[in-house]
């Protein structure tokens, strides 16, 4: 699972705060609600319970009122018994009102109130009215005891009736008073222990955020650290909360970029210096490959210019002033060439041509001086054009013919190829020589590599095939060699054939 | 001095250029009886027969380079006191003092003037051993 980032994190801790304050509050108004209709059923109860106590006081006030009316043996106070009476009486129906109105809503204690107030009134019609009836007849006979037993019997049954809404009333009470007891503790209990786990949260989640955040901060400070000493191969464990992630990728892309460009500028240094140590080694090789034939230009020309010599020795060493003064020059051309093919600064001054002529022609040039060779010339009848530059590749054409004829034995054969392979002009030249191990074969493209040809009395200056490579590879073509030791070599070169007509040179 | 037929100096003259062969043995004309090797281990062969009074050696050659033979040469008590110039295109301090540590007597840098050739020569065979 990717880790959460820093504001994620912050996010989701004030979530958690805010929804565990929220149950404390929600909690405590509930609490609160029902305190407060625990109150106002408290009051209600309370109004019951005078109402009942009302009627039950004035149940008891027409009894005592009728047992004194009953009882009085002074006539004149008689007529005050009965006034209280009706009085009573008169109250009566508005306290039974007034407890039916108070218990509406609840059926149970509506039945009960109904009850007491049809006891009520039987005790009235069916009790009191006859009593007053035979006391104002006959006073002793309402004295009688089964009169007394009466009246205490219905009497009871109305109490019971009204102290059953009481005692109900009472219960309720109670019950009440245990449920918004335990609500409130309740309420106390889950405002106290969400307090605590939000205490615990916080420390928690500032305990994760800070993991997330100081421990990668460290390990990427002591990284920048490593780089500031030139350590760039650091890199840090990728990872951490989005944010802390975030700089770590950043800072390992950045000793990347950093080691990336550092070798680069090394393997451009080392570069540098190779390129620089090939000059030196070119320049030194130069110098060596021109003091040779200048050793003999100048010894021999002081010679000749301090000593006496008979004529025909004079004559073999001007021979050899004028052949090393030649081959100084040939060097001086070559080197000249190859600085210029391998600088860029060379442009080939391109024009469709004939391959075939071209090969005619340098064939004829080379073999003119060399009578000991036997030439065999493999050209096709038509012509084979293509898009070059024909000095240049003249050049190569004639260097290799010279190769050919300087390696061959005399009376050697010679062999001229001109065709075409795989859409390519094919040129190759073939000698009966001494043939290139396999050792000296990739290396005798190199400039100044000559290989046995060191030893032998071939001249020659090193660079030719250099020059000839060159040419051929700016052209687009490749040149190579196959050969076999002791039968002779063969040097081919491929060019792109052109679609173009030739223009005749 | 020893081995002369005819009473000159024997000088060898080791060589891959044929052309410088021949412009050194002319050099010393007939005040040297001369021979010639054209690489190190043909002028080894030469020594071993007969040591000569003098040696030209060139450095860089196919095969044994002159500074190799030198040192062989060094190494046997028959060839050490043989007097030997480096005649070398190459001729940077460290060749220079590559060729005198291998035991050259002379160093002679290419191009060469002729005359100076056959002075060296000769105050080579004529210095006291």
């Amino acid at each position: 699972m990717r880790p959460l980032s820093l504001v994620g994190r912050v996010g989701l801790l004030a979530t958690v705060v805010a929804v565990v304050i929220g149950i404390i509050v929600a909690s405590s108004l509930v609490a609160i609600l029902s305190l407060r209709s625990s109150e106002a059923k408290e009051s209600r109860a309370k109004d019951v319970t005078v109402a009942t106590l009302r009627v039950q006081t004035l149940a008891v006030e027409i009894q005592s009122s009728l047992r004194g009316y009953v009882l009085s043996e002074n006539p004149r106070l008689n007529p005050r018994f009965l006034g209280l009476l009706r009085e009573q009486r008169k109250e009566l129906p508005g306290a039974l009102v007034a407890l039916d109105k108070l218990v509406v809503d609840d059926p149970v204690q509506l039945r009960r109130a109904h009850a007491a107030g049809t006891e009520l009134h039987d005790y009235l019609t069916d009790y009191v009215d006859p009593v007053i009836t035979i006391a104002s007849v006959s006073p002793a006979d309402a004295r009688g005891p089964a009169s007394g037993q009466e009246d205490k019997l219905r009497q009871q049954q109305i109490h019971d009736s009204l102290n059953e809404i009481l005692a109900t009333e009472d219960l309720r009470s109670q019950r009440r008073a245990t449920h918004t007891r335990d609500v409130a503790r309740t309420a106390v209990i889950i405002g106290a222990v969400g307090l605590a786990g939000s205490a615990v949260l916080v420390l928690l989640f500032g305990a994760w955020v800070a993991s997330g955040v100081a421990a990668p901060l460290r390990r990427t400070a002591e990284a920048a650290a490593d780089v500031a000493r030139g350590d760039l191969s650091v890199r840090l464990d990728e990872g951490g909360a989005g944010e802390v992630g975030t700089l770590v990728s950043a800072f390992n892309s950045m000793t990347r970029s950093l080691e990336v460009g550092r070798r680069e500028m090394l393997l451009q240094n080392e570069r540098l210096r190779e390129s620089e140590q090939h000059k030196r080694d070119l320049i030194s090789m130069v110098s060596h490959e021109l003091r040779t034939p200048l050793s003999a230009v100048l010894g021999f020309t002081s010679l000749l210019l301090e000593r006496e010599f008979p004529p025909d020795e004079q004559q073999r060493y001007l021979e050899i002033v004028d052949t090393q003064a030649r081959r100084l020059a040939t060097l001086a051309g070559d080197f000249l060439d190859v600085q210029l093919l391998e600088g860029g600064g060379f442009e080939l001054d391109r024009a469709p041509f004939d391959l075939v002529e071209l090969a005619r022609e340098q064939t004829r040039l080379f073999f003119s001086h060399s009578e000991g060779h036997e030439l065999v010339l493999d050209v096709p009848d038509e012509p084979m054009v293509v898009d070059g530059d024909r000095d240049r590749l003249a050049q190569v054409v004639g260097n290799l013919l010279s190769n050919a004829i300087k390696y061959s034995p005399e009376g050697g054969v010679v062999r001229v190829y001109v065709g075409v392979r795989d859409h390519r002009a094919v040129f190759s030249v073939t000698d009966s020589g001494l043939g290139i191990p396999p050792e000296d074969r990739e290396r005798v493209f190199d400039k100044f590599f000559r290989g046995a040809a060191k030893t032998t009395t071939v001249g020659g200056t090193g660079l030719g095939l250099a020059v000839a490579r060159e040419i051929v590879t700016t052209h687009g073509g490749t040149i190579d060699v196959e050969s076999t030791v002791g039968v002779g070599s063969t040097f081919t070169f491929e060019l792109p054939l052109s679609l173009a007509p030739a223009v005749s040179a | 001095m020893n081995g002369k037929p005819d009473g000159r100096p024997r000088a060898l003259i080791v060589e891959d250029e044929e052309t410088l062969r021949e412009l050194i043995i002319v050099t010393l004309g007939d005040a040297f009886a001369c021979e010639e090797a054209e690489d190190g281990d043909t002028a080894l062969e030469l020594l071993h027969r007969s040591p000569p009074d003098l040696m030209l050696l060139d450095v860089a050659m196919p095969g044994k380079s002159g500074i190799e033979v030198l040192r062989e040469m060094r190494a046997d008590p028959v060839l050490q006191k043989v007097p030997v110039c480096v005649v070398s295109a190459w001729q940077s301090p460290s060749d220079v003092a590559k060729a005198l540590e291998a035991g050259a007597d002379r160093f002679l840098a290419k191009p060469f003037r002729v005359d100076e050739l056959a002075s060296i020569a000769r105050s080579l065979v004529e210095r006291p051993r």
